[in-house]
């Protein structure tokens, strides 16, 4: 048996010579290294799952149909093809059909809607201490959503420290000419303990219209919710978010 | 035996059916003369068994029954499939009986595949005809046997690459194809150039056919015998075909398989196809005819066999030339009228430079630039015919500073070359993929392999973002800076970095209103960046496979983008799927660029075509073949008339949209072009290329020509040789390949490329 060294360089100029079949001259040195553990991996996954089948198959030796069903079944998971060239004009051919969309003008930035899109939070902040006011205030409960529907009045904060739960987008977004609502809570912070119809909460709704440059139409308007508000937001039972 | 129920048309074909499936192969043996391999237990061969007498050169058999044309072929067909399978049913009675009833003769058995296929070749209608008699040789081994001959409706590999499985003997084909290169040798000069065309896709082919037949020593002794004699510029293809030796490998690889299926076209003079279907019809060559039946397309023409140079300037792709047909749709290359826009905004300007402090009249200028004619351009697309993005005000602005800038453009020529400002990427250690710069050439983008996208400032203005929204709440709306209000000073920096791609961005592309960034990477997906907050809006998710390239329309609001799928999407910032596919290439689509006037879309692609796709209805209404290598540079001339493009071959090839012909070749480079630009009034085309050159070239005079009608019918191109004459000027980088070019608006030219020590 030749030595270890001895088989890895022996490897090295087996690799070598199969890209100087290929017709590949320039390449790193890494390249080689890197060709080389590729193999080693799919060499031995192929026999690994070869070695499953014929087990499965009851054999005591691993042989050639074995390694074939291996070989077959990766090409299906890890070295796809695109689709074939028929299948291809055929859906082209369906797409192609439908006459472009007309373009609705003076709509703000032209974005798919909002579940297609990457805007939405990702976060949320757990309330650290659970709330002692009984749960018919639901005014304390915090909330920070965008656009969200509501059917009862919440108080959105943000920013306090102490009672925060923000809460992920989960419905659909009901937008109206796409804004993005954020709301901001009131400068003051008393909301947690003053009734609904005192503490207005005072929404901001962002309107960021990115044709910025040479147009005034930003749209930042500041309205106060109260009960029942046309402002909508989604309001969440505040038991879900403490099961976590 | 399982009988599918056909039409009468078709009864042939269920003969082979019921042969195949019965299994009885070896019934038929006797027929087999030869050395063919009886081992070769596949049912493909019982195909074999009608086209294998003819090939055998000892069986007397004689080759020229030429059964009457069109009508009776079918049902001389019928007869003789009827025939083969009671023979293979060991029904010899049944057989002569029927024999001497249909008057057929001894050896009928033998030309059922030559001439079915032999009227109505050549022309547009040969499909129709050939898919007759290629019926009987497309049986389907696989299960899929009951539906229609061809893989229209299933994307099934059997069946796609059965159609190999009729055969003659495989070691005659090294005797076919000798045959005919002797024939070709001895032709006359000037048809010998047409006829060479034929070498080699009828060598892939037979290559191929003898691969999936499992022939696997014959393919290597075919293979080694013939590769060296095809041209040069088909050497990459000859390498792959060479580690492809058993039949699971073609499985996976799907150019080979489009390659298989759709037809190689030839355009060869009617004089020199009479001669080789004369040769091929009078010998025992069959077996080559039945291959050029089915897997060439010859678009016969009436005049002077073109010269080598014609048809080497030509040829290339993977699908030989184009169709005459194929660029014939009229295509609207013209461009939009540009909108009449009043210049308000003067006065301001009038103002600063008038210091006494008169006041000035305040005049609107109305803008007289471009929009002399009231009439419509015949060749310019309507206003309507796709629907764009109405004009905002600040793209109005936008078009004021356009204009304004234009104004102050330096006009380049030969004698006024550009000044060149390079832009090199340091410590990108051959990372940076891509690269873009903004119409007016504030911003310059880089996409990187690390997954990175970054955005720096070419003017000394820095990268600012918009504030959050709880400082935008306190800001006052109605200040007359509530633009510079908005941005957060605090963020102000040089270079933004974008997260957010999980692969290598291979193409990057700025939104002509500046808001937005696209970006394509390997991973699949095409980004949109908001370069206002400088974080991702969507991921359009649709290439499940590497995206190679990416561009906004001159518009907004479109983009395209092209991969390796083979498919070139058309998308809509608004719409999370792509409204247009344009399907029709045969490997990856490494380039894509949209026209002037945003109606159609260019693509290059690896299989060396370029294809002009109309938005409106997604159909292919140009394609441009001569490219030796993969196309990596579009780019259209700024009247939208000319299409100039640049591969790995080193040469940029220059393109008449109009009428669909090739109108110049730009020789010069010695490696991949990765980059092209014309000037902003068309004078100048300057290239950059692997070689870390940056090439100038001029335009005016390389478009300077008149195409006459015989051109424009034929498709014949008398190139000049002279790229010499065109080259203004060549500059080195200091081993930094040039991968963007751009021409500022006042025709200074940027360029960009990563620092390759």
């Amino acid at each position: 048996m030749l030595s270890v060294t001895t088989q890895m360089f022996v490897r090295l100029q087996v690799m070598i010579q199969i890209l100087k079949d290929m017709g590949i001259t320039e390449y790193e040195p890494r390249v080689v290294n890197q060709m080389l553990e590729f193999t080693y991996r799919y060499v031995t996954t192929i026999i690994e799952d070869a070695k499953i089948y014929a087990s499965h198959a009851k054999k005591s030796n691993v042989d050639a149909d074995d390694v074939k069903l291996a070989i077959q079944c990766r090409m299906d998971q890890s070295f796809t093809s695109p689709p074939p060239r028929d299948f291809l004009l055929d859906v082209a051919r369906q797409k192609n059909q439908m006459p472009l969309p007309l373009i609705k003008p003076y709509s703000g930035p032209r974005l798919p809607p909002d579940r297609y899109c990457l805007t939405a939070p990702n976060y949320r902040l757990k309330s650290v201490q659970k709330k002692v006011t009984p749960s018919t205030n639901r005014i304390s409960v915090p909330r920070l959503s965008v656009g969200g529907v509501s059917s009862r009045p919440a108080t959105p904060t943000l920013g306090a420290p102490s009672v925060q739960t923000v809460t992920k987008v989960t419905a659909p977004v009901s937008l109206t000419n796409q804004r993005f609502t954020v709301q901001i809570p009131p400068a003051s912070q008393t909301s947690t303990t003053k009734p609904t119809t005192a503490s207005t909460p005072a929404v901001s709704n962002v309107l960021i219209n990115p044709s910025l440059i040479g147009s005034k139409n930003i749209l930042i308007t500041t309205s106060m919710v109260s009960q029942g508000d046309s402002l909508k937001r989604k309001h969440e039972d505040d038991d879900d978010y403490d099961n976590l | 035996i399982r009988l599918p129920v056909f039409s009468s048309a078709h009864a042939h074909f269920i003969c082979k059916m019921a042969a195949v499936q019965g299994g009885l192969v070896d019934a038929v043996e006797e027929k087999t003369i030869k050395s063919e391999p009886v081992a070769d237990a596949t049912a493909n061969n019982s195909a074999n068994d009608a086209r294998a007498p003819s090939s055998s050169p000892g069986s007397g058999v004689s080759p020229g029954v030429n059964k009457p044309a069109a009508g009776a072929a079918e049902d001389q067909q019928t007869l003789l499939a009827v025939l083969q399978f009671l023979r293979k049913n060991n029904l010899s009675e049944s057989v002569e009986i029927l024999r001497r009833e249909a008057g057929l003769p001894e050896d009928s058995l033998d030309q059922k595949g030559g001439d079915s296929t032999g009227t109505g070749l050549g022309g547009p209608e040969a499909d129709g005809r050939t898919d007759a008699g290629s019926l009987l040789s497309r049986v389907t081994v696989s299960s899929s046997a009951p539906s229609k001959a061809v893989a229209e409706d299933q994307p099934d590999v059997n069946v796609v690459l059965s159609a190999y499985s009729q055969q003659g003997d495989p070691a005659l084909y090294e005797v076919y194809y000798s045959g005919l290169k002797k024939f070709i040798e001895t032709v006359l000069d000037c048809h010998r150039a047409e006829l060479s065309q034929v070498f080699y896709p009828l060598f892939v082919h037979m290559y191929l056919e003898l691969v999936y037949n499992n022939h696997e020593n014959k393919a290597k002794a075919f293979f080694e015998k013939f590769s060296g004699d095809q041209e040069c510029y088909y050497q990459d293809d000859l390498r792959v075909l060479c580690s492809l030796t058993k039949k699971e490998h073609m499985r996976g690889n799907e150019t080979l398989l489009d390659f298989r299926t759709s037809k190689f076209v030839l355009r060869i003079s009617r004089d020199s196809y009479q001669l080789l279907k004369r040769h091929l019809q009078e010998r025992q060559n069959n077996q080559i005819w039945n291959i050029i039946q089915e897997h060439l397309y010859i678009d016969i023409f009436d005049g002077m066999p073109r010269s080598k140079g014609q048809i080497d300037a030509m040829s290339g792709s993977l699908a030989g030339e184009a169709k005459r047909e194929a660029n014939k749709a009229k295509v609207y290359y013209g461009l939009l009228k540009e909108p009449e826009i009043e210049l308000p905004l003067d006065d301001e300007d009038e103002e600063a430079e008038n210091e006494e402090g008169k006041p000035k009249k305040k005049k609107p200028k109305k803008d007289n630039m471009g929009s002399k004619s009231k009439k419509q351009d015949p060749n310019a697309p309507s206003q309507t015919r796709i629907p764009l993005p109405e004009l905002k005000d600040s793209d109005k602005l936008d078009k004021i500073m356009n204009m304004k800038e234009a104004t102050k453009r330096i006009r380049l020529g030969p004698d006024n070359l550009p000044s060149i400002c390079f832009y090199s990427f340091l410590n990108a250690y051959q990372g940076l993929t891509a690269v873009d710069l903004t119409d007016d050439s504030s911003l310059i983008a880089g996409g990187f392999a690390d997954s990175t996208v970054r955005v720096w400032s070419v003017t000394p203005k820095k990268l600012r973002k918009v504030k959050s929204a709880a400082d935008l709440n306190m800001i006052d709306k109605e200040s007359d800076d509530v633009l510079e209000r908005i941005m957060d000073e605090k963020t102000a920096s040089e270079s933004k970095i974008l997260y957010g791609h999980s692969g290598p961005v291979y193409g990057i592309s700025f939104s002509p209103d500046r808001n937005y960034l696209l970006s394509s990477s390997e991973d699949g997906t095409i980004r949109l960046w908001s370069l206002q907050t400088f974080t991702c809006l969507v991921g359009y998710k649709g290439h499940n496979y590497p995206v190679w390239d990416t561009q906004f329309s001159p518009h907004g609001y479109y983009f395209v983008s092209g991969g390796h799928d083979r498919v070139a999407r058309l998308w809509a910032t608004d719409h999370y799927q792509p409204l247009r596919m344009f399907s029709g290439h045969l490997a990856d689509i490494t380039c894509t660029r949209f026209h002037p006037n945003s109606n159609y879309v260019v693509t290059g692609s690896s299989d060396r075509t370029i294809r002009l796709w109309d938005v409106l209805n997604g159909n292919c209404v140009r394609i441009f073949t001569g490219h030796k290598g993969p196309i990596h540079a579009l780019a259209f001339s700024p009247n939208g008339k000319f299409l100039a493009s640049g591969a790995t071959d080193g040469r940029v090839l220059l393109w008449d949209i109009g009428h669909g012909l090739m109108v110049g070749e730009l020789k010069g480079h010695t490696d991949t072009i990765y980059s092209l630009r014309f000037s902003r009034d068309s004078e100048i085309l300057a290239s950059g290329s692997m070689d870390n050159t940056v090439r100038l070239w001029d335009a005016t005079k390389a478009f300077d020509l008149e195409t006459d009608d015989f051109t424009a019918a034929t498709g014949h191109i008398h190139l000049q040789d002279n790229s010499q004459e065109l080259l203004l000027g060549s500059y080195m980088t200091k081993s930094t390949p040039v991968i963007h070019l751009h021409f500022t608006r006042r025709n200074l030219l940027l360029a960009a490329g990563g620092y390759n020590p």
